[in-house]
């Protein structure tokens, strides 16, 4: 029964494996080489890099916060790492120190939101801007490559058939959802985001939560950046940068409340999942990268309609006022009636 | 009140500072020519943050303003290229397509009802998106002579005409928000939408105004822009919209709404144009404007935060004692 646990969807879920089974099933029978062993290799190479980001962008999110320097600091881990390789240092060392310019981004982030109290949104606006640019500044623009031959494996090398990006990712699902769902820091982390108030008072450490969160969206992207560097042999300033509007496409449609507090790592993967078939599917039927784009936002607007109907038709709407303030801000009770 | 005047006289001071600093640093700062040219080249950043400036104090966030400005280049520039250049015709067009786009914008916000940042986010894929696809990327060259000549325009021999936008849009809507209703509900839903809407304010008309404002800003600054460049880029505006927030960001708006003011943005505008004029007069790799940007955010909203904690724990001692 326990085993059983982790494979149980909710309905919304359900409704995510129904839509991915019907493009699937759509797509095999219409996109050209859709069923091509060439086809699914392209695809479970791609998918882990916008899987890695969502999942870094969705714990981000559960707080009812948002990283939008996560796909900065990917690139600038990445160009940390190819550059200690371009250098001729051992693999891991430079895997290492990709690791740790990405979690020094992070702890930036985090202190000063946790700290502070900043808004994520301010903030991870400026450590975009600031992340980009040192990554710019150290690169001039161009790209840095130059890797010993080995280190291509992570990125293109195949284990019992299956990619190595697909086998990391699988790893990273497991260790998001354990985390989330297995530990005292996963509670916290829901309740931060469905009540901060509430969270504090009932003795959550919000800050020691909220940086390690922060932390943990710049793991993820430092491990995106490792299969990103090693699947085009190089380091650039806009490599990935395309995954911040994906990522949090990806999350929304895998059900992650942008308010905080709700959201799984299945109906994340799902998301994932829908997207790359969609985009695999349009580029086999020889549409513009750019009517993909289109599509994107559309199906992210798509699924936002549909979610209000959804919830309008369970239950009545609790209150008339669009949410129009940041969800970081608590709700504060209203007085009814003034004396 | 107090606390809103004393931010802006900090922008100030450290404006001057850097005013002063660069005429030192170098003898062209203060040259007439490079002032008015600064001006003008950061006219279009005025305008959006302007408009940026009432979405952020509502509360939300648009960060689809520089597809909205690009597709209204686009369509500007085929436009004139078809039907040849008549100023009124040619600024009527830029505004009805942005304020189109940015309706569109409000629309959907106020109907699903969720953080602005998702929906604007969707629509600028779609936007950006579409501008891409009918352009194929290619640049507008063949603008009419009349508009480039429209563009060359200087009132009195030395004020460039795309200067005058900047000055009605910013006195329109400093009218606006201090004089009219709509203003006040801005900024009333700002400080809390609840309240707001328990005094009787339509706030879902005040969202969708707000948005479809933002896109008539994106229309009138897509005129400017080019009337400036005399050319269309379909490329030119990709993460404009950072800019543009980091000017209000930098201007003391709360990105949690209800505070903000045109004066305040127009110094966050002053404040990025004059650190990447001066870096370039310097002569610092303009890869580290970047930097410094980032930093200047960082650095700002910190100190704003960390004064409002102070402020708050001050208030929370007065509460216990009393």
């Amino acid at each position: 029964m326990r085993l059983w646990q982790p494979f149980r969807l909710t309905a919304y879920e359900t409704t995510l494996l129904a839509v991915f089974a019907g493009l699937f099933i759509l797509f095999s029978l219409t996109a050209p080489n859709f069923l091509s062993a060439a086809n699914f290799r392209s695809m479970m190479v791609q998918l882990p890099e916008l899987g890695l980001i969502s999942l870094g962008m969705m714990v981000v999110v559960l707080t009812a916060g948002i990283d939008l320097s996560i796909t900065f600091t990917a690139a600038l881990s990445g160009i940390a790492l190819a550059w200690c390789l371009s250098h001729g240092w051992p693999i891991p060392a430079a895997i290492l120190v990709g690791l740790l310019t990405a979690l020094l981004c992070g702890a930036f982030n985090g202190v000063f939101i946790a700290g502070l109290r900043i808004s994520p949104i301010v903030m991870t606006l400026g450590t975009m801007i600031l992340y980009e640019g040192i990554a710019l500044q150290f690169t001039k623009g161009g790209s840095i490559s130059g890797f010993p031959e080995i280190y291509s494996v992570i990125g293109s090398g195949r284990i019992a058939g299956i990619p190595v990006p697909m086998l990391i990712f699988a790893g990273a699902v497991f260790l998001t959802a354990v985390l989330l769902n297995r530990t005292a820091w996963g509670r916290s982390v829901y309740m931060i985001g469905s009540n901060p108030t509430a969270a504090e008072f009932s003795g959550i450490r919000v800050r020691s939560v909220l940086i390690r969160v922060y932390l943990f969206s710049a793991l993820m992207a430092a491990i995106a950046a490792v299969i990103m560097t090693s699947r085009y042999n190089s380091a650039k300033v806009d490599y990935g940068s395309s995954y911040l509007l994906k990522s949090v496409a990806t999350i929304v449609l895998g059900g992650v409340s942008i308010q905080g507090g709700a959201g799984t790592v299945k109906g994340v993967v799902l998301g994932a999942a829908i997207f790359q078939i969609l985009s695999s599917a349009l580029n086999l039927y020889g549409l513009s990268p750019h009517l993909v784009d289109v599509l994107t936002g559309a199906v992210l607007i798509f699924v936002l309609a549909v979610d209000l109907l959804n919830q309008k038709w369970k239950r009545r709407p609790r209150t008339r006022v669009p949410p129009a303030s940041l969800p970081s801000e608590p709700t504060k009770p209203q007085a009814e009636a003034s004396p | 009140m107090k606390v809103r005047l004393g931010k802006e006289s900090g922008i100030l001071i450290v404006l001057l500072t850097l005013f002063v600093a660069l005429s030192f640093i170098s003898p062209v700062f203060l040259a007439a020519d490079n002032l008015i040219d600064l001006v003008r080249t950061n006219v279009v950043l005025g305008i959006l943050a302007v408009g940026m400036t009432l979405v952020i104090i509502i509360g939300g966030i648009d960060v689809s303003v520089g597809a909205m400005t690009a597709a209204v280049t686009v369509l500007l520039g085929y436009f004139t290229v078809a039907f040849g250049f008549q100023p009124l015709a040619a600024l009527l067009v830029s505004i009805a397509g942005g304020t189109l786009l940015g309706l569109i914008n409000g629309l959907l916000v106020t109907a699903i009802r969720v953080h602005a940042i998702v929906v604007t986010l969707g629509t600028l894929s779609i936007y950006s998106g579409i501008t891409m696809y009918v352009t194929g990327g290619a640049w507008i060259n063949n603008l009419p002579v009349e508009f480039i000549e429209f563009g060359r325009i200087r009132l009195f021999g030395f004020l460039p005409i795309q200067i005058l936008f900047l000055l009605a849009v910013v006195l329109a809507t400093w009218f606006m928000l201090r004089y009219l209703r709509i203003g006040r509900a801005i900024y009333a839903m700002g400080g809390s939408p609840v309240a707001a809407e328990r005094s009787g304010i339509d706030t879902a008309r005040v969202q969708q105004f707000v948005y479809a404002y933002m896109g008539f800003l994106a229309g009138v600054a897509a005129f400017v822009h080019t009337s400036i460049y005399r050319q269309v880029d379909p490329n030119a505006f990709t993460g404009f919209e950072l800019q543009v927030i980091a000017a209000v960001v930098l201007g003391g708006a709360s990105i949690m709404g209800g505070r903000g003011s045109v004066w305040g943005t127009l110094l966050g505008v002053a404040l990025l144009a004059l650190i990447g004029n001066g870096l370039t007069l310097a002569r610092i790799s303009s890869f580290w404007h970047k930097v410094i940007i980032g930093l200047f955010i960082v650095t700002a909203v910190s100190i704003d935060m960390w004064q409002r904690m102070r402020q708050e724990r001050r208030m929370a001692k007065i509460d216990v004692m009393g």
